[in-house]
């Protein structure tokens, strides 16, 4: 071949730092590392063990759902239904199985097959009406909280079902979805271990598939996309599918560690999800952000949650605290694109 | 005059041996016959270049043949057999590549991921990356560019990159046919230069090209075949690019004869001074630059694309934050930084980027031309739409933009027809000091004599121009006082007569050593000094 050695020079000629810099999770790893030392230091029982078994857990649940929503966001779409449909999935599940009797699995199965409609009842909407997710989803996410306290109060007259324990099925279901591990006498949830399964599959998926390549793609821009053939529809269903699923899984962790579901649960989470996923560098316009990175976000996010408690402080700050870090966030990833941008002038 | 009813001497009757042949296509829009019987033929390995005026219809003439528009009537026959491609993938998959101005390429993805976006290399859903990598390296080496990382994100190269790019991908496809519109537009002469090269590198291959340009000097240098388009009919096909005079090109393309000249101008009666820009500069764009227009004065920025001549103008109009120096209009200083005092103190400028800043596309053609001067129309601030019709159908005229009807949504608009509109709204805006980016970009020759008149006639008023454009000759032609901008600096100042198209060449030449997208290949900005050990050889 004619090609001279010039080619590579010139990729290594882009410095490594600059190319850190413009990796997504770069400020949500800082953030991440600022925030373990600070509590750290504030609070031994922060740094031991126990606490961070503590503190992994609300990061992994949360972590679940972001990653998921990190994904669509980057097909350039939200789920504002996403909160509300943990609470839906969780409900299901406890509703049928201790009001119709049906085995757990089977009840967790079908709470699947709502998810997964709900989904793509979004996905559907969307691609075809064309009109912002943003409105489509917010009016998904009222239906479903109408629905989850109207069939709630209408079966059972009550806001709170439970009975769970002991049902048929119950206690396999327990083992995969609510169960600890052991580890050097700590016990870790194993929503831990779907967290980081998933975070792992999520990146594989992005990175190293034909259709991680369409999530960037549609997400970046849907219609030079679909001239080259991408199936831009298709992505996108798959896609609020999988943060159907992912909210369906949290639910169905949550009701059977709880042995109960509450009909007002999840409401409110769903801007949870896309903060963790902005921290972890996901662009609100698409087409750019990782699943690590939301993940990160998460960790953020369980980290504060349990180490304001633990350094003794009234939970009320928790909130400001992360408001600022959002902020930051934001402001970081301005500055990524900014930097993009003026590389790509001259 | 030719009619209709081929085919000329050299084009053999029954269209065999043609790639590419067509016959009596029409296509109608509401209100338009944007086709009206054209014929085409094009041969393995040519250039083939496409002549008319703004809203000839040329571009839609290519967007009927890649599938993307339906025609009405007529025949496509595609290596020999009649096709008519349902979308632009089909015609791709086929061999068949269009490559448009506004390119369909993701910036969040990597170079070799946009020339195999939709046909990944892949096993089992799992993208084979190195795979992919390693043959769009083979495909930018053939197209003469091993320079372009595969692995590069897309959105870092400029707009000659990404030409490449796109036709990359055109050759992944095994494209035989790469159809480019207006695709020197948005480069500098020496990007120009690049895609020249890389064209002829195609031909060799016995690939063929359409080749849309309105610069004619652009289809003396690449073409072999004209064909020439006027009021959706081809008027003349199959032309010898080299050979026929332009004289006659014009002729075919408007109809008439158009004096192609800038005439005699009586010396710049110096009056006031107008605007006075003093060591202006701004951190890693442009920096120190003075000078002054007075009314009545056209001044030119001449240099390459990425120069910072935009940069500049736009910091004298307060669009950018000036870093040093200052902008003085009549003796009083701007504020720095505030289009709000610019606009005031009776600046306009048209912007470069014409199709981005500013048409309103659903909205009538004349509201386009006049939404930035509603109040001159109003009364107690209700508009009287008789007097805001009147002045912009004025400037339509005046700029011979086609159709004619100023109620059409802008949308509809042929894109140098477009970029007419918004020429047209800061010329009857009234301003006293105008600045114009790149005017004549996309506009067709007999229009650009119209605009060239224009801008003469505003002078002669009293306003005083500030004259943005990387032809040489249009600065040299137009101007009274002639700023040569390279890197970012200005490098020389001369009154136009004293100066030639070599001279200026030479100044904007000397100042670089790569290309501007090489340049950012390093991640070197436009001022920043250049480290001649990484210059490709
Ligand atoms: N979508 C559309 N709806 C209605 N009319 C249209 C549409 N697209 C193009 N036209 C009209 O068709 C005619 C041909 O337009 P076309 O864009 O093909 O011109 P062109 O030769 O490419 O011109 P230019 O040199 O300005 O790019 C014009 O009169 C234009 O107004
Ligand atoms: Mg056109």
């Amino acid at each position: 071949m004619s090609a001279p050695a010039v080619p590579d020079e010139r990729v290594a000629a882009v410095s490594p730092v600059r190319r850190l810099l413009v990796r997504p999770e770069l400020g949500a790893l800082i953030g991440a590392v600022v925030v373990f030392v600070f509590f750290a230091l504030l609070s031994s029982t922060f740094r031991s063990a126990d606490g961070v078994a503590n503190w992994l857990d609300p990061a992994s649940t949360l972590g679940i759902m972001a990653v998921a929503v990190a994904l669509l966001m980057i097909g350039g779409e939200f789920d504002l239904s996403a909160g509300v449909l943990t609470g839906t999935t969780g409900l299901a599940v406890t509703i049928l199985a201790t009001r119709f009797g049906l085995n757990v699995w089977l009840a967790v199965l079908l709470s699947l097959v709502l998810a997964l409609a709900v989904g793509l009842a979004n996905g559907y909407v969307v691609t075809r009406t064309k009109l912002p997710s943003f409105i489509v989803t917010l009016g998904m996410f009222l239906v479903l909280q109408g629905l989850n306290l109207g069939v709630t109060k209408l079966l059972t007259g009550n806001v709170l079902v439970g009975g769970l324990v002991g049902r048929s099925g119950f206690d396999s279901a327990h083992l995969v979805f609510a169960s600890s591990v052991v580890l050097g006498g700590t016990y870790f949830k194993v929503s831990i271990v779907w967290w980081l399964v998933l975070t792992v599959l999520a990146t594989l998926v992005l990175l190293r598939t034909r259709f991680g390549n369409w999530v960037f793609a549609v997400g970046g821009d849907a219609n030079a996309a679909r001239k080259v053939g991408v199936p831009a529809t298709r992505t996108s269903m798959a896609l609020f599918a999988t943060t159907a699923t992912a909210a369906w899984l949290v639910g169905t962790i949550t009701a059977l560690r709880n042995t109960s579901a509450q009909a007002d649960a999840g409401v409110g989470d769903e801007l949870t999800f896309i903060v963790a996923a902005v921290i972890g560098g996901c662009l609100l316009t698409g087409g750019f952000g990782s699943a690590v990175g939301a993940s990160l976000g998460a960790l953020i996010f369980g980290m504060t949650s349990v180490g304001i408690v633990y350094a003794g402080w009234d939970a009320d700050w928790y909130k400001l605290f992360l408001g600022a870090m959002l902020l930051l966030a934001v402001f970081a990833n301005q500055f990524v694109r900014r930097y993009a941008e003026r590389r790509r002038r001259s | 005059m030719r009619t209709r009813g081929f085919p000329p001497p050299d084009t053999d009757p029954a269209g065999a041996g043609a790639l590419l042949s067509v016959d009596g296509l029409v296509k109608q829009f509401p209100g338009v016959r944007a086709l009206d019987g054209v014929t085409l033929s094009v041969r393995p390995g040519e250039v083939h270049c496409l002549l008319g005026q703004n809203g000839a219809g040329k571009s839609t003439l290519i967007k009927v043949l890649s599938g993307a528009h339906t025609p009405d009537a007529g025949m496509i026959r595609w290596r020999g057999r009649p096709v008519a491609f349902p979308t632009p993938l089909a015609a791709l998959r086929a061999g068949l590549a269009t490559i448009y101005q506004e390119l369909d390429l993701v910036d969040g993805l990597t170079v070799a991921e946009n020339v195999f976006l939709g046909h990944e290399r892949s096993r089992f859903g799992f993208s084979l990356r190195t795979k992919g990598n390693a043959e769009a390296a083979a495909l930018l080496r053939r197209l003469g560019h091993p320079d372009i990382a595969p692995g590069r994100p897309l959105g870092t190269l400029p707009a000659a990159g990404r030409q490449i790019v796109s036709m990359a991908r055109a050759l992944s496809y095994d494209a035989r046919l790469i159809v480019m519109d207006e695709p020197s537009a948005v480069l500098d002469a020496g990007e120009v230069d690049t895609l020249f090269r890389v064209v002829r590198q195609l031909t060799a291959d016995g690939v063929a090209v359409v080749y849309i340009s309105h610069r004619l000097d652009e289809i003396r240098q690449i073409g072999d075949r004209v064909t020439v388009l006027k009021d959706g009919r081809t008027v003349a096909a199959g032309l010898p690019a080299r050979t026929t005079t332009t004289a006659e090109l014009v002729r075919l393309m408007t109809g008439r004869t158009v004096e192609y000249a800038f005439g005699e101008r009586a010396g710049p009666a110096r009056r006031r001074e107008l605007l006075r820009v003093n060591g202006l500069g701004r951190a890693g764009e442009f920096a120190d630059v003075s000078f002054t227009v007075h009314s009545g004065e056209i001044v030119g920025l001449a240099g390459l694309v990425g120069s910072g001549r935009t940069e500049i103008v736009e910091t004298v109009y307060g669009a950018r934050r000036p870093t040093t120096g200052t902008v003085t209009v009549d003796g009083r200083r701007l504020r720095p930084g505030s289009v709000r005092a610019a606009v005031r103190a009776g600046l306009g400028l048209c912007p470069e980027e014409r199709k981005s800043q500013g048409l309103f596309g659903e909205d009538p053609v004349y509201r386009n031309v006049s939404v930035a001067s509603l109040a001159r129309y109003a009364t107690a601030g209700f508009v009287a739409p008789a007097r805001e019709l009147a002045a912009a159908a004025r400037a339509l005229t005046d700029l011979d933009v086609r159709p004619g009807d100023p109620r059409r949504p802008v949308r509809t608009l042929s894109g140098g027809n477009q970029q007419k509109v918004v020429l047209a709204r800061w010329l009857v805006r009234g301003c006293r000091l105008l600045v114009l980016d790149e005017p004549t970009r996309g506009v067709d020759v007999g229009a650009r004599t119209e605009l060239y008149r224009l801008i003469r006639r505003l002078a002669a008023d009293g306003v005083g121009v500030l004259l943005v454009s990387s032809e040489i000759p249009e600065v040299l032609g137009l101007a009274d006082r002639v700023l040569v901008v390279a890197d970012g600096r200005v490098v020389h100042e001369a009154p136009a007569a004293d100066l030639t198209e070599a001279d200026v060449l030479d100044l904007v030449l000397a100042e670089r050593d790569t290309s501007g997208w090489q340049r950012a290949n390093q991640g070197h900005s436009a001022v920043v000094p250049h480290d001649r050990s990484e210059e490709p050889t």
